[in-house]
């Protein structure tokens, strides 16, 4: 009887610590969605609007966007912008999206994980130590 | 006259009740007493000599006459805008910033009056040196817009300046310190067939926008009566 106690407590324990664990993880998701929601208003959405469709042949869409596949040039690109044509869902758009280089590692991994939560398939965040020797890899050459 | 069916003890006192029946007249009078637009600037004066003696006359605000080029390199003057009202608004193609915002709901007015022949858009470039001709008619076309009722106009950079702050009255200057380098105000402004500006609105969103197109009516109204 007392061993069956203790299985239960035990068992309770580590349920109880998987769950909290979990939601501390959920937590800093949503964090990080927040955030991203907040940084994607103030420097996308003008062009690439609000729920992410783009405008016209002028901008291209993030929302349903093949171009989300290469997501290494998605965060290179948030910060260092881009130049030249993009194929985006079979059409080419062409004019330069200009660089935002005041955005952290921090703000670009709360960016990111907030257009790969709403508009790709991800459920998990991409935090910013991941995002920060990308930034360095791909760098502008001065 | 439902006013005489409430009991009369409903007012209080016969001043209160004039106070309230002079209000009720006096907001109605503002609200649909009369239904035109007003016309905004400062009235400007003219001299005249009538019958040996100088007379002051105030004339309203009227936007000049202009010549600028538009995406099919055609000269546009005020002229080409003639028999029309128009809305005029300050962009550049490059701008990260409100443009964008402001062409999508330039859009909706558009889409709202395509074909009508008394409605016409006029977007000025501020960046003419980078807006040229094929750069405005590509960036037309990217947004889908074709034939002669929304000109993109660019032309001699001081003239485009002068005209929108002394003639449409919104700001539009170099500022190396923000993004794009231009600062400019978000503003579309109605302007009537005589030149003269009837209203200036919010172009960064919808509500402003809302309340263009609600106006637009109002004044092809007035052509109307």
């Amino acid at each position: 009887m007392r061993q069956l106690l203790y299985g239960l407590a035990g068992t309770f324990i580590l349920l109880t610590g998987l769950v909290s664990c979990q939601s501390d993880e959920e937590i800093k998701r949503q964090k990080y969605i927040t955030e991203g929601i907040l940084i994607y208003q103030n420097q996308c959405a003008n062009c690439h609007q609000v729920k992410g469709q783009g405008l016209a042949a002028l901008y291209p869409p993030i929302a349903g966007s093949d171009y989300l596949r290469h997501k290494d040039s998605v965060i290179c690109l948030i910060r260092y912008g881009m130049q030249g044509p993009v194929v985006v869902n079979g059409k080419t758009y062409n004019r330069v999206m200009p660089a935002q280089p005041q955005l952290s590692d921090l703000e670009v991994a709360e960016l990111t994980t907030y257009i790969y939560n709403e508009w790709g398939t991800e459920t998990t965040l991409t935090s910013a130590k991941t995002v920060g020797p990308l930034l360095e890899a791909c760098r502008p050459k001065k | 006259m439902r006013v005489l069916t409430i009991r009369a003890n409903f007012w209080p006192t016969p001043s209160i009740t004039a106070l309230l029946v002079g209000l009720s007249v006096f907001v109605s009078s503002c609200g649909s007493g009369d239904d035109k637009l007003p016309v905004l600037g400062q009235k400007e004066t003219v001299t005249r000599i009538v019958d040996g003696k100088s007379v002051t006359d105030s004339v309203a605000h009227q936007i000049p006459d202009f010549a600028f080029v538009d995406q099919y390199a055609d000269t546009v003057t005020a002229k080409t805008l003639a028999g029309k009202i128009y809305v005029a608004d300050f962009f550049f193609t490059s701008c990260p910033t409100i443009c964008p915002k402001m062409k999508v709901q330039l859009k909706r007015v558009f889409e709202k009056y395509k074909g009508n022949p008394e409605v016409m858009l006029l977007s000025h470039s501020i960046d003419p040196r980078h807006d040229t001709v094929p750069v405005l008619k590509e960036f037309a076309s990217n947004l889908g817009i074709t034939g002669q009722q929304w000109l993109f106009v660019t032309g001699d950079r001081d003239k485009i300046y002068d005209i929108g702050q002394n003639s449409y009255m919104v700001t539009a200057q170099e500022d190396s310190s923000v993004p794009g380098g231009v600062v400019h105000s978000g503003a579309f402004i109605l302007v009537d067939k005589d030149r003269h500006i009837r209203g200036i609105y919010d172009g960064t969103t919808e509500a402003g926008v809302d309340k263009l197109m609600k106006d637009m009516d109002r004044l092809l109204a007035e052509y109307k009566a």
